[in-house]
């Protein structure tokens, strides 16, 4: 089974002082107040989905945010995910309804 | 001034906003935390990801949209320790006069030293240590952007900056932009050739840019049909295959397209028409007049450097014009390839290494550079070696057998 993320906000199990520095040192977040995790430096990415997955003992996938119309998405069933180098990484995208709908991309240029 | 029309598009959309700037959102958003808050904690930043992304444009727009005054160095400019400090030192030390002024858009200089990962050799001596020394000191952001961010001799400025990664532009991103530009150029685009040039980009936005371009200026309208010839620059034509198609053209315009569909090395690519023309062009007036072209190519190569691509057109013309002075006149012939300069490198690296540690070894003997020891020992050094192949020199200088023989038989230094 794969994990869904949201980049903006997770919850983790309760881990160890070392693995939780480790999380911190490659770039997450942590909340205390509201107990979620969040991606604050991209530069180790890859390392972050690794450690996150060693964690829950499961296959993670982040969710990409639309630029056109603000909602979450997954990858799956995006047509160009073999040529993508950041698949499954938590960045801005454009969800395949938005690339498709020439009405809300006139809307969307209106907004420049 | 030069007419919007004229302008290529990579030019003419140029992000003048952030907003501008297609993906790399988080990226986006670092970099501006830092400028506006937190580049006390870190004096500099390192952007770094692949050709193409928007490092320099968010650096430039973002200078813009704060009101920061850029001091760039790119690498066109010879960045060694004396050129850098003569332009940064002078850029970071003090705060802008502009300060002081009324307007309260003006919030200084930042520093923006663009493709640090190359500089290299010996005319960049000593930058790294310069940019470090720099870091150290500055009174205003320093801002960095490399391609290659692993290279060894960057090792010390990653420990003095923030680190930001660019990840290459993804290809829905990539079709949004173009279908922009589509737009805003009047022109009817099947969705499936756009998704196509964005494919075959890579995630390089500008190549993207210049693909569409070059397919659709023209006719104002854009087929799947069209960009097949997209095809051919993934095939990744051969340097044989681009010069044959180079000398057997009929007119300009035939190589200038060839040209722009082309992805073979520039500089090689010039070296080896350079090598080639004389079989090419048999008569003496037409081979003149094709060399003067190819020596106009060569002056535009130079200004063009890893930043005034806007200058490349002018680059293909002048190659165009030197396949066409006459092409009525074209045989097939065996071309030249690799560059002779290139083979002669390739060929003389061990005389070269040989001929170096002899200067070394003479240099460190008698207190000279390499230089001098080349031109002013070796020439007489080998005269006497030549007569009396045991002179004491031999020993004092701690030559092998192997060096002693190399100096005795070398036809020229």
């Amino acid at each position: 089974m794969t994990i869904v993320l949201n980049g903006k906000g997770f919850k983790l199990p309760r881990v160890e002082k070392e693995k939780f520095v480790n999380l911190i040192h490659l770039g997450l977040d942590y909340d205390r107040n509201a107990g979620l995790f969040s991606i604050k430096s991209y530069n180790n990415i890859e390392k972050v989905i690794d450690a996150v997955s060693d964690i829950l003992k499961d296959d993670v996938v982040f969710l990409q945010s639309c630029i056109r119309c603000g909602k979450d998405f997954s990858c799956r069933g995006c047509n160009y995910i073999d040529l993508c180098t950041t698949k499954n990484l938590p960045f801005s995208c454009v969800c395949s309804q938005c690339l498709k709908d020439r009405k809300n991309f006139e809307t969307y240029l209106t907004q420049f | 001034m030069q007419a919007q029309t004229d302008l290529l598009w990579v030019e003419k959309y140029r992000p003048k906003k952030i907003d501008d700037i297609t993906g790399n959102d988080e990226a986006k958003a670092l970099f501006l935390e830092w400028l506006k808050n937190k580049r006390h904690t870190k004096k500099a930043v390192l952007l770094y990801g692949p050709p193409g992304v928007g490092k320099t444009a968010l650096v430039l727009s973002a200078s813009r949209e704060l009101g920061f005054s850029v001091i760039e160095m790119n690498a066109s400019d010879t960045r060694s320790e004396k050129a850098i400090n003569a332009i940064a030192k002078p850029a970071t030390s003090y705060k802008a006069l502009d300060n002081f002024t009324e307007n309260a858009k003006v919030s200084g200089n930042v520093l923006f030293l663009d493709e640090v990962d190359g500089i290299a050799g010996n005319e960049d001596r000593g930058g790294v240590n310069a940019i470090l020394k720099i870091i150290e000191a500055s009174l205003v952001p320093i801002i960095m952007a490399a391609n290659d961010p692993d290279i060894e001799k960057l090792r010390p400025l990653k420990k003095e900056c923030l680190l930001i990664r660019f990840q290459q532009v993804r290809i829905p991103l990539i079709i949004a932009l173009l279908q922009k530009i589509c737009l805003l150029e009047h022109i009817t685009a099947e969705f499936e050739a756009l998704e196509r040039i964005a494919q075959n980009s890579k995630g390089d936005v500008r190549s993207a840019i210049n693909d569409l371009q070059s397919l659709s200026e023209e006719n104002h309208r854009l087929s799947l049909q069209d960009t097949m010839m997209l095809t051919s620059r993934n095939k990744d034509i051969s340097m044989d295959e681009t010069l044959r198609r180079y000398f057997s053209t009929q007119n300009i315009a035939e190589t200038s397209t060839m040209l722009a569909f082309s992805s073979v090395d520039y500089d090689d690519f010039l070296l080896s028409i350079s090598d080639n023309l004389p079989k090419r062009y048999t008569d003496l007036t037409e081979l003149a007049k094709a060399y003067d072209y190819i020596s106009h190519a060569d002056l535009f190569r130079g200004r063009i450097g890893t930043e005034n691509w806007h200058l490349l057109k002018y680059f293909y013309n002048a190659l165009a014009e030197a396949s066409a002075v006459n092409p009525q006149s074209y045989k097939p012939f065996t071309f030249v390839t690799p560059p002779i300069r290139i083979i002669t490198l390739f060929w003389t690296k061990g005389k070269r290494t040989m001929l170096d540690t002899i200067c070394g070894k003479i240099g460190a003997q008698c207190h000279v550079s390499h230089k001098t020891a080349k031109h002013d020992f070796v020439p007489y050094i080998r005269a006497i070696l030549q007569k009396k192949p045991k002179s004491p020199l031999v020993v004092w200088f701690k030559f092998t057998p192997e060096e002693v023989d190399f100096l005795t038989k070398m036809s020229r230094y």
